[in-house]
């Protein structure tokens, strides 16, 4: 299993600069600006800004499309559907087939909104390694709970991967042929989760262990001013890319909601 | 199973989110008053971790293939901490493989969760049998996993159909939800007997682990 | 000179289970693996296969088994070429972690698990679990839950799990890691009765001077030197140059 998540969050760039906690702020409300996007004439401005976004971040073409391929055969099956279902508009008629005006333009707006939310979300998470995201939240204030959650699964995952990949292989040399449905195999696979629980929990109780021995939930006295925010020069930076992405983000929103209500 | 992200009606997502901050705070209360709530973080992550890995694995039914859910499962072992876990691990499949989505997060948690939540209760009931224990935890076990199945499948299917298409007619609606759930219903029954399957072995192995 | 002809005149005549022939493997198109291995190990041979860690130990392994498929060259197992992805009984792979191979609820159901994939009746299959377990003398464990054993009875049913295939060559995979001085010993005394061709991967070099009569160096994917254990791991230099020690019992008896 390959975590390639990483992959370019070391790249150097003015969007890789920006710092994580500002970062995720400022996309994530152009994130949630873009799914409340109805009208037709705003598609061209959230597709150049996404552009201009995917652009700064100096990200590889090419990584964007290996990683649009699967969920966008998923989401044109979904909206394949609508142009010859929805509406009243006649645009072309073709024996029982009719291709309806308000289908295609609602698919449309699907379609963009899907794929700009999607690279605009390839850049958040991008940019940084996956450790300064949950950084970013975890001073964004996600409970503690949650974070250290994450960051435990995410940690093991691999090594999780690793466990279940060798234990398969185990069972292919033993002749195990997965590609039968039947019950037999259904059992050996419930098998498998079974003893890949099972081992996981082993390894969670001598890892709590290790993390107490090394003071794991010991409150040092004066933990507050780690919290706190240090305003430096670069910092005013952040905190400008991260106003100006979301005067955008309410600049969409103001004018999504003028040419619905017209 | 999951909702991508710009289908859906804004307002479906920032409802989906204040259900699922909901839930979280209520999940994150009941967790706190487990005896050693810290302790159980740790396992509650790696089993996040081995439920993640797990949906990776496929299943052939010819002609197709599918992966397992098992939030039922996670519900039955995890509680309340199931909730914690399905966010982390819908996170980690919308930022490694785009799959689902960052402005759905909250729908889909919801979709997921909630029914995890609901097998759970039902799995507990177990604890309050006297007689045919074993056999008790076998039902309950195909019906937390089959009946978490099912109620995720409907959630989406109706989240997806109705909002998606305001236009449609209700009739077309109503068959569309019902076809889809002909397929999910072949899925809810392997996912209970793996869930049975998979209670057994933990049972005879590991049955502390059915006791976070 | 006369002994050398002795030597390859013995060695003809003994028939083939592996060969290698000019193996490459790369994982990802740059990171070179193996390098040109060509090998050939025969029937009821012991050979052990040394190497520090990242030498290509377990690629090999793995290629051999048909796990892994080569970049070039190509590998036969009893005069057969080995396709990827297909079974073969004739070779089992024990693994460096029994906890990799053992995932059913009973010690019975584990062994039982390969030899109910050659489709062979439920009755060959109980009686290859008892032969197995005895051969590996852990026949009282036969009911037990694998997940709950010692690593020293793992390791035992880890290998009566590949033996029920009753293979003719087998691989072990460091198999000595993480066992104490007494299951070690059992172990030794296993494989030096043990009636199959086997090749041993393993840092533990005084387990192959007991056990092998013919030891393989590997070292970034290529083979350094092929013979004679004592001679090999005698030669301080060229263990050295390879990251690795001689081992104790021979320093002494020099």
């Amino acid at each position: 299993m390959k975590l390639a998540i990483d992959r370019y969050a070391y790249l150097d760039s003015p969007i890789h600069r920006w710092q994580q906690n500002c970062k995720i702020v400022g996309l994530l409300g152009l994130i949630f600006a873009f799914a409340f996007i109805h009208s037709l004439i705003l598609l061209p401005i959230i597709i150049i800004t996404t552009g201009i976004i995917f652009f700064l971040s100096r990200l590889p073409f090419s990584y964007l499309v290996s990683r649009l391929r699967y969920p966008g055969w998923f989401i044109l099956a979904v909206v394949f559907l609508l142009p010859f279902m929805i509406g009243e508009t006649i645009l072309f008629q073709w024996g029982e087939l009719t291709l309806k005006l308000e289908g295609c333009q609602i698919a449309a707006v699907i379609v963009v909104r899907f794929f700009c939310i999607l690279t605009i979300s390839l850049v958040l998470f991008g940019t940084a390694p996956f450790l300064s995201t949950i950084k970013g939240l975890r001073s964004l204030g996600l409970p503690q709970v949650i974070v250290d959650m994450t960051l435990l699964a995410y940690r093991y995952l691999e090594e999780v991967g690793e466990m279940v990949n060798t234990m398969e292989r185990a069972m292919k040399l033993r002749g195990f042929d997965k590609h039968y449905f039947k019950y037999r195999n259904l059992q050996v696979l419930a098998r498998l989760i079974g003893s890949l629980l099972v081992r996981s929990y082993e390894k969670s109780t001598r890892i709590y262990q290790a993390m107490i021995l090394r003071g794991y939930g010991y409150q040092p006295p004066s933990n507050k001013s780690q919290k706190k925010l240090v305003l430096n020069k670069n910092h005013y930076q952040d905190l400008a890319a991260t106003i100006l992405t979301l005067s955008i983000a309410l600049g969409l929103l103001g004018l999504d909601l003028f040419f619905t209500i017209r | 199973m999951h909702i991508p992200d710009g289908l859906i009606p804004p307002s479906v997502c920032l409802a989906g989110y204040a259900i699922t901050g909901g839930t979280t705070w209520y999940a994150l209360q009941q967790i706190k008053k487990d005896s050693n709530p810290q302790a159980n973080i740790p396992k509650a992550s790696l089993l996040t971790a081995a439920f993640f890995v797990t949906s990776l694995i496929h299943i052939p039914i010819p002609p197709t293939s599918i992966h397992l859910i098992l939030n039922g499962m996670m519900g039955a072992i995890l509680g309340y901490y199931a909730f914690l876990a399905i966010p982390i691990g819908l996170f980690f499949q919308a930022v490694m493989f785009n799959h689902g989505g960052i402005s759905t997060l909250g729908v889909n948690t919801v979709i997921m969760g909630l029914p995890a939540i609901a097998a759970y209760h039902l799995f507990k009931l177990r604890e309050k049998v006297s007689r045919k224990r074993e056999l008790w935890t076998k039902i309950l076990a195909f019906a937390s996993g089959a009946f978490a199945l099912l109620l995720s499948a409907t959630l989406f299917a109706a989240i997806a159909i109705s909002t998606i298409s305001p236009d449609l007619d209700a009739a077309t609606e109503r068959n569309a939800i019902y076809v889809s759930l002909i397929g999910y219903g072949i899925q809810a029954i392997i996912e209970g007997t793996v869930t049975v399957m998979l209670i057994s072995f933990l049972e005879k192995v590991k049955p502390e682990l059915l006791n976070i | 000179m006369k002994e050398l002809t002795r030597t390859t005149k013995a060695l003809s005549q003994k028939t083939v289970d592996i060969t290698a022939t000019n193996l490459c493997f790369k994982y990802n198109q740059e990171h070179s693996v193996l390098t040109d291995i060509n090998l050939s190990i025969f029937t009821r041979e012991k050979v052990g296969l040394i190497g520090a860690n990242g030498a290509g130990k377990t690629t090999l392994f793995l290629a051999i088994c048909g796990i892994l498929t080569p970049t070039y060259g190509e590998i036969k197992i009893c005069a057969r070429l080995v396709n990827p992805g297909e079974f073969r009984p004739e070779i089992g792979l024990v693994f460096q972690n029994p906890s990799d191979q053992l995932f059913c609820p009973t010690v019975r159901d584990d062994i039982a698990f390969g030899p109910e994939n050659m489709g062979l009746s439920p009755e060959i299959v109980q009686e290859r679990v008892n032969t197995a377990l005895s051969l590996t003398g852990v026949s009282h464990l036969i009911d037990r839950i694998p997940h709950h054993l010692s690593g020293g009875e793992k390791c035992m049913v880890a290998i009566a799990s590949v033996l029920a295939m009753q293979p003719q060559i087998i691989l072990y995979d460091e198999p000595s890691a993480n066992l104490d001085l007494k299951a070690r010993r059992r172990l030794i005394k296993f494989l030096q009765a043990s009636p199959e061709t086997i090749v041993i991967s393993s840092h533990d070099l005084e387990l192959i001077l007991e056990v092998c009569e013919r030891v393989i160096l590997l070292n970034q994917g290529r083979v350094i030197a092929d013979g004679i254990p004592q001679e090999i791991m005698g030669d301080r230099n060229l263990m050295e140059n390879n990251n690795l020690e001689v081992p104790h019992s021979l320093t002494h008896s020099h």
